[in-house]
């Protein structure tokens, strides 16, 4: 989600009950002049007031499992996870008085400084990157689909290679895929302009081929840099003929790219989610621990 | 009895009576003479040149046409002759495109074949610079204008020996070239693809189509002379028969086997022989409704089947009769019918491979003939079966298709015979243009069969104006206007229309004020339509993409690509509103920074109207997409849909068990059904789910006009929006 000029009301609501919050902190612990303790009237105020907002954020995965119910836009929703997910974490530690006290909650807090941490990363990973994917990958495809594009990248890059250069046969005897040197399982089974297509046949089978298939962010063709180089030394090495599927093996390899670099921020934009969902989820059930426990004993 | 003459030919002294060609003369004493353009069934005309035989004079002689003398000598194998057939063959052979479709598939080209007898060498003249072209608009036989040697055996194949006088020379010197009628496509000619021209033809100029390797398996197949006796294959040529066997079987049904089944997807049609087939829909007659589950916080919404007493919508249709692919329209309120002997019905899905569009169940023990299209095309180019179909039509189906449609709903019975022998039932092949934009109005047109396009001419291009069902009409503005058509209606597939001359349109509206009060109405909203697009495609300033039918759309749901985090949540809130069934892709055309996503775009080229086996797809007023009740569930619009915008959506029905009949079974039937906006609720849900405030539904002439300068003058829009939508952005966020 950006975070833009319609989270204004958010931000200053959140920010003056943090205002208040301290303030009320300040004042009550000068007043009492005793140590600081969350089971106080005022600090177990702190507590529910945390505890409260700590639900709240965790319900945002309930809301989003039932999206048509008529509760709340999901946007709504979002933001109060954002900014009451926030605010909770200074109220929490308003209600301990800045103490990470016994084992238990001193597990709890450093859980909570992770999910919070990892909150505001997800958050400032969500803002910035839909808008660096939009700029760098153009071509993108719906995620569950790169696979099966990927497939049809090869089956089209085959289709080219094959029609400039003649026929592309899939090698089935292993002798024969030795023999070639297990570079590609490819061999041209009929030559066309053998010598003139040459270059562009060897480049496919020994380079590209290999990168359309099992893309590797290792391979040369993954740096545009030296792909472009490499499509202008074979249109210097190729008649004008040639020079079409040049340009239609270059954008595959362009496509090929922008899939690489889809599946490595689509794993950023969701990938902290692995370790603030289940830590968040780890820290309602030890609040409620300590809640019981503390309430109890 | 004839004078009997006495001339030596080769040598040896023969006699024959006067009047007699040297040619033949020479083949009745076992002489052979090679030919080209003369065959023993046809009038001798002497074009090829390639039977020449020296009789002594200045010049040497064309034997198919010239006649013996008594006392003659004729050399017809002397290096002389042999060097001048030769000099032809090979002229001959420099414009012959070696090996022609006929060498390659039977090896006997006749002039290649000769070529070879004559031991005549690569040509060493130039191929003419300019291809004569092929026609391959004849479903029966492909024409290749490249391989023929204008030795006129087709010409005098159709009109000498069928009298069809189908086809005839054209144009002079290097632009000669046989044609049909006046120099139209083979399929748009009035051709009755007999196969004369093709099994006279001596290269692969004509040659047979067949459809390759779909020869119907099962049933009964039958010989040509089984065929030939079979009065419906009266005057159709043997040989055709012979070179198709396999593509026609007779198929015996017992009384309550399922024929044909609804939606399915064939390319055979059949003929009824004996017995009767029920003709029915078996899909309910219902449209897809959406309604919330409460008022509540936690309402859904759900998807039901309702007819339009249930559920009217707005511009329901009131039409009574259902179209289908069979001489019969189906009522609406219950949509079955009979079909018996004589009775062709699968036409559509066998010549434009529509999905069927009813279910065909032998009524009692029945016979048919199952066809492949090549045959079908051939009966329905035969005169005999052309004139009983047509007969059938006017008797029994001319009637119910005339009231079919809801405007000529109100005609006598009177005047419907007085129009029964004077409709005319054309067929057009795709593409052929019925009538043109400009040309004067003459005539009024019911579409029995196929799609019919409408479009108007614009300097930049064609603007496609609405596609035209089977059921519908057209040729109306004209003829109630200023007698000029206003636009130009050409046949999508193969068509076939009721033609109604002006005349008798005139004496319609005439007899018939409130027809005539209705024909105008709609031709005047048709106008209105037609003028409001034309402005919105005139006014806005449009670049490629919006060229592309963007800006036309009324509502669009587009994705704000630099906020969606592309989680999905759009989709499945889309998916759980609708039964677990999404209508939304989030794939789609980008323009700027946004990702348009799938919803009904009221497209300029509305294809997914096209091929409509019912035509229960069709477009309001307002240019939304309308689904009608009879909907079958073949899910051809939504295959036809280039954005994916319109999905297919399951629903649990009872349906008749047909053993025992009194029975009814649970199963689960298909309809057809868009993006309806989440109806009831106050913003689409998948606006509502989008936690990122990504997803927003906008009427597009005003958002992406106020963003990005693109202002439509306020008529257009007011044209355009007809109501404020709730959900709907109205203006930029």
């Amino acid at each position: 989600m950006r975070i833009d000029r319609t989270h204004q009301s958010w931000a200053v609501a959140s920010g003056v009950a943090l205002a208040l919050a301290a303030a009320g902190y300040v004042a009550a612990t000068a007043s009492s002049g005793r140590p600081w303790s969350g089971g106080s009237a005022i600090g177990l105020a702190y507590g529910i007031s945390g505890f409260a907002m700590m639900v709240f954020a965790a319900l945002l995965a309930g809301r989003k499992k039932v999206p048509v119910w008529r509760i709340g836009r999901a946007q709504t929703w979002m933001r109060g996870h954002l900014w009451l997910g926030l605010l909770s974490f200074p109220i929490i530690l308003f209600h301990a008085g800045f103490a990470f006290g016994g084992s238990l909650t001193r597990v709890m807090m450093w859980i909570f400084v992770v999910v919070i941490l990892s909150g505001i990363a997800g958050a400032a990973l969500q803002h910035f990157l839909p808008r660096l994917m939009f700029a760098r990958v153009p071509m993108e495809t719906i995620y569950e689909q790169i696979p099966h594009v990927r497939a049809q990248l090869l089956i089209e890059a085959d289709g080219i290679v094959s029609d400039a250069c003649g026929g592309m046969a899939v090698i089935t005897d292993p002798a024969a895929e030795r023999a070639t040197g297990g570079a590609s399982k490819l061999q041209s089974s009929v030559r066309v302009d053998a010598e003139e297509s040459a270059p562009l046949r060897e480049f496919y089978l020994a380079e590209m081929r290999p990168f359309v298939a099992e893309p590797d962010s290792a391979h040369p063709l993954a740096d545009r840099q030296h792909g472009d180089q490499v499509f202008a030394r074979l249109r210097t090495l190729l008649p004008s003929g040639f020079h079409t599927a040049v340009s239609a093996l270059e954008n595959i390899c362009e496509e090929e790219r922008q899939l690489s670099r889809q599946q490595k921020m689509h794993a950023w934009l969701h990938g902290w989610l692995l370790t603030h969902i289940p830590l968040s989820f780890a820290l309602l059930v030890l609040a409620i621990i300590h809640i019981v426990t503390a309430l109890r004993y | 009895m004839a004078e009997l003459i006495k001339l030596t030919i080769d040598g040896r002294e023969v006699e024959v009576p006067r009047g007699t060609t040297i040619f033949d003369a020479a083949r009745l004493n076992g002489i052979p003479i090679p030919t080209l353009c003369h065959q023993q069934n046809q009038t001798p005309v002497g074009v090829c040149r390639v039977c020449v035989v020296d009789v002594g004079a200045r010049v040497y002689a064309a034997s198919c046409i010239r006649e013996c003398d008594a006392g003659m000598t004729v050399k017809t194998d002397v290096p002389g002759v042999q060097k001048a057939r030769a000099a032809l063959v090979e002229m001959l052979m420099a414009d012959h495109p070696a090996p022609c479709i006929r060498q390659q598939n039977s090896g006997d080209c006749e002039l290649e074949t000769l070529a070879a007898e004559l031991s005549v060498p690569a040509p060493r003249y130039p191929r003419r610079l300019s291809p004569r072209g092929r026609d391959d608009s004849s479903l029966s036989i492909a024409v290749d204008h490249e391989s023929c040697i204008l030795c006129d055996r087709c010409i005098r194949g159709c009109d000498d020996v069928k009298k069809n006088l189908v086809l005839g020379r054209t144009g002079k010197g290097v632009t000669a070239g046989v044609a049909f009628d006046l120099n139209d496509p083979m399929g748009a000619s009035t051709c009755v693809s007999c196969g004369e021209c093709m099994v006279s033809c001596p290269t692969g100029a004509l040659t047979n189509k067949r459809v390759v390797g779909t020869e119907l398996g099962g049933g009964d197949a039958l010989q040509a002379e089984e065929l030939l006796d079979l009065p419906v294959f009266d005057g159709v040529s043997g040989t055709f028969l012979e070179l198709n066997q396999g593509a026609v079987v007779k198929r015996h049904f017992k009384a309550g086997d399922i024929i044909c089944k609804e939606g399915e997807f064939g390319s055979t049609a059949f003929y009824i022989m004996d017995g009767s087939v029920d003709v029915f829909i078996s899909a309910p007659i219902k449209h897809v409704q959406q309604e919330s589950t409460s008022s509540g916080w936690l309402s859904t919404i759900r998807s039901m089947l309702s007819d339009r007493d249930q559920h009217p919508r707005s511009e329901e249709t009131t039409k009574r009769w259902i179209p289908i692919d069979a001489p019969v329209d189906l009522p609406y309120d219950n949509p079955r019918a009979r079909l018996g002997p004589g009775d062709l019905f699968g036409e559509m899905t066998c010549m434009s491979f529509h999905p069927r569009s009813a279910t065909v169940r032998a009524a009692t023990d029945c016979t048919a003939l199952e066809m492949l299209r090549n045959v079908l095309d051939i009966l329905q180019k035969n005169k005999t079966f052309r004139a009983k179909l047509d007969d059938t039509y006017r008797k029994r189906a001319l009637e119910n298709h005339l009231k079919s449609v809801p405007v000529l709903a109100g005609l006598s019975g009177e005047f419907i015979d007085y129009l029964r022998n004077r409709v005319e039932l054309i067929r057009y092949a795709p593409g052929q243009v019925i009538v043109r934009q400009g040309d004067p109005a003459d005539s009024f047109y019911l579409v029995r069969l196929g799609f019919v396009k409408v479009s108007e001419a614009h300097p930049g291009g064609d603007l496609v104006l609405a596609y035209v069902p089977r059921g519908g009409y057209f040729g109306e503005i004209g003829l109630l206007g200023g007698g000029v058509r206003v636009a130009t209606c050409s046949a999508l597939d193969h068509v076939e229309a009721v033609r109604i001359s002006g005349e008798d349109f005139r004496k319609m509206i005439e007899a018939f004020p409130d027809i005539r009060a209705e024909l105008a109405r709609v031709a005047e909203e048709r106008l209105a339509q037609n003028r409001a697009r034309q402005k919105t495609t005139d006014s806005v300033e449009l670049n490629d993409f919006l060229a592309q039918g963007l800006m036309e759309a009324q509502s669009l749901l587009v994705l704000d690509l630099e906020k969606c985090t592309r989680c999905d949540q759009c989709v499945k809130a889309c998916a759980d509103a609708h039964d677990g069934v999404t209508r939304l892709v989030r794939e789609g055309l980008r323009f700027d920074k946004y990702l348009v996503a799938t919803s009904c775009r009221q497209c300029r080229d509305p294809l997914c109207m096209v091929g409509c086996p019912v035509g229960s797809i069709r477009r309001r007023n307002s240019l939304e997409v309308i689904i009608e009740d009879w909907c079958i569930g073949c899910g051809l619009c939504a295959s036809n849909c280039p954005y994916g915008n319109i999905s297919m959506h399951s629903f649990a029905v009872e349906t008749a068990d047909p053993e025992p009949s009194n029975r009814k079974v649970a199963s689960t039937r298909k309809k057809a059904t868009g993006c309806d906006l989440c109806t009831d609720q106050a913003e689409p849900s998948c606006v509502y789910a989008c936690p990122h405030d990504a997803a927003h539904r906008v009427e597009p002439l005003t958002f992406f006009g106020a963003k990005f300068g693109l202002t439509p003058p306020r008529s257009v829009v007011d044209a355009t929006v007809r109501e404020e939508r709730p959900g709907v952005d109205q203006t930029s966020k």
